[in-house]
């Protein structure tokens, strides 16, 4: 019982008959007092949980969903943008690659063609040349035939005006015949 | 020479400052009944009459701030928005978000009208208006019947909160836990021990248990004994510093009554700001003790 001595001594002495009765005078305690307090308090109780606690919690949960909505909106804008730039950067990639491999084709083609065009170009040049070379021999082969012959007149003429001899045709066959073997050599 | 300067000197002193010796004011423990000898309206006090202007104002106050609610808040929304706010992540803090929703339209409700009762008893006229010995016209020597009276300084009021959150807390500890779970909670024995030494922890428990439910009994009286203590004291202190030059004789009596209790304004303000968050900090600490469920009892939850 000692245990709960400090109980029994703090309260029983209050408890005992008359202190309460004169605590109660002392601080004005009574039913009605007290219930009128009660009632005024659970008044603004209902008021506050009614007028404000209820709708400012609910005001502050709406904008805790909004903001958060916000974010998540947020998140999704930077991730969506993220991926938009991946992609921007793919497409990028692939066209640039594609441009490349198109001006290196281009290149290797106008190359191709540049060089089919040069062989052409020099063959065809070949040929000219060829064709020019044989006009060129066929018209000195021509000259040289009418030299000669224009030669072997003159040399028949001047060894008929040196002889005082009219040559016959074939004096002038023979003349003809050793003066183009000698122009020939 | 050292002798000059003693006691009698500094009584000297204190006596031209202050020409009377200084008395403890005479505030009156108790409300006073507006309508005396009316038992129907017994009561109608000072106190109650104070309760009900804080309705009021309550009342006026929280339908400014919720009227015409927006996201972007308006000012008075915003101020009352902030409290809440505030109120609402302290409480979580302390007891966790599942009591918070159930616990804080008391808790809440507590800090404010008790914050704002607090408060008003600083008003000037709160307790020096009202019904005394005539010494002129529209003046009294003494009031000994304020018209108006902080409800915190007066202990019907104070029990009336304390009585409240008690049933509150009651009522949320046997929605958590049972009545069984409450028993158990409050006299079973901790720590798991088994045989012979769990048989002694288990009696030192029970003892422990029967102080516990001593101390619970306890709870509604020692609020509101400290509550009303507290704003009791108040009251009484700038009662005294007001009246201390009351009988210097004119201008000095006004302005003693101005000057001296001016300081203490500021402590006093402080005072029921303090005492606002000892009460409800205490009532949501109450909840969160037997509302918290033992850690055998949860692994034996989730098994």
């Amino acid at each position: 019982m000692e245990l709960f001595s400090p109980i029994s001594g703090t309260i029983m002495p209050i408890l005992a008959e008359g202190k309460l009765d004169e605590m109660t005078q002392k601080f004005g305690l009574s039913f009605p007092k007290f219930l009128a307090q009660v009632l005024i308090f659970v008044a603004v109780y209902a008021i506050l949980k009614k007028f404000a606690f209820g709708p400012i919690l609910a005001m502050l949960e709406q904008r805790r969903q909004r903001i958060a909505d916000g974010e998540a909106k947020l998140e999704k804008i930077a991730k969506d943008l993220a991926d938009a730039e991946l992609n921007a950067k793919a497409v990028l990639d692939k066209a640039n690659e594609d441009a490349t491999r198109l001006i290196k084709e281009a290149g290797d083609s106008a190359k191709s063609l540049t060089e089919k065009r040069q062989q052409e170009a020099i063959h065809e040049a070949n040929q000219i040349l060829a064709k020019a070379r044989e006009s060129s021999t066929l018209e000195h082969e021509q000259l040289m035939s009418q030299l000669k012959r224009e030669f072997g007149r003159m040399v028949t003429e001047a060894t008929s005006r040196v002889t005082g001899k009219v040559l016959n045709s074939d004096d002038q066959s023979r003349i003809n015949q050793e003066t183009s073997a000698q122009v020939s050599l | 020479m050292s002798a000059n300067f003693g006691p009698p000197l500094a009584m000297e002193l204190l006596s031209a400052i202050f020409p009377t010796s200084p008395v403890l004011a005479n505030v009156s423990s108790k409300a006073t009944e507006l309508f005396h000898g009316s038992s129907i309206l017994e009561f109608l006090t000072n106190s109650v009459l104070v309760a009900l202007l804080v309705l009021g104002i309550v009342l006026w106050f929280s339908r400014k701030a919720t009227k015409n609610m927006t996201l972007i808040p308006h000012k008075a929304q915003n101020f009352f928005e902030f409290i809440v706010e505030f109120l609402y992540g302290q409480l979580v803090g302390i007891i966790g978000e599942k009591q918070a929703k159930l616990a804080f339209p008391l808790i809440g409700t507590l800090f404010i009208y008790i914050l704002v009762s607090n408060w008003f008893g600083l008003i000037p006229g709160v307790g020096t208006i009202g019904v005394g010995d005539a010494v002129g016209p529209f003046m009294v020597g003494e009031v000994h019947d304020p018209l108006l009276r902080p409800p915190t300084a007066d202990l019907n009021a104070t029990l009336a909160l304390s009585i409240s959150a008690f049933l509150v807390w009651f009522y949320l500890t046997i929605k958590e836990l049972g009545f069984m779970g409450f028993l158990s909670h409050t006299f079973g024995a901790k720590g798991g021990l088994k045989g012979f030494m769990g048989f002694v922890v288990a009696i030192v428990f029970l003892f422990v248990g029967v102080i516990e439910v001593v101390s619970i009994i306890l709870r509604p009286m020692t609020l509101s004994v400290r509550l009303y203590g507290n704003i009791f004291a108040g009251e009484s202190v700038l009662h005294t510093l007001g009246a201390l030059l009351d009988k210097a004789g004119f201008p000095w009596s006004f302005l003693g009554s101005v000057l001296i209790p001016f300081p203490f304004y500021f402590m006093e303000l402080l005072v029921g700001l303090l005492q606002a968050i000892v009460f409800t900090l205490l009532c949501s600490v109450y909840i969160q003790l037997s509302t918290t469920h033992d850690e055998h009892h949860e692994e034996e939850g989730h098994h």
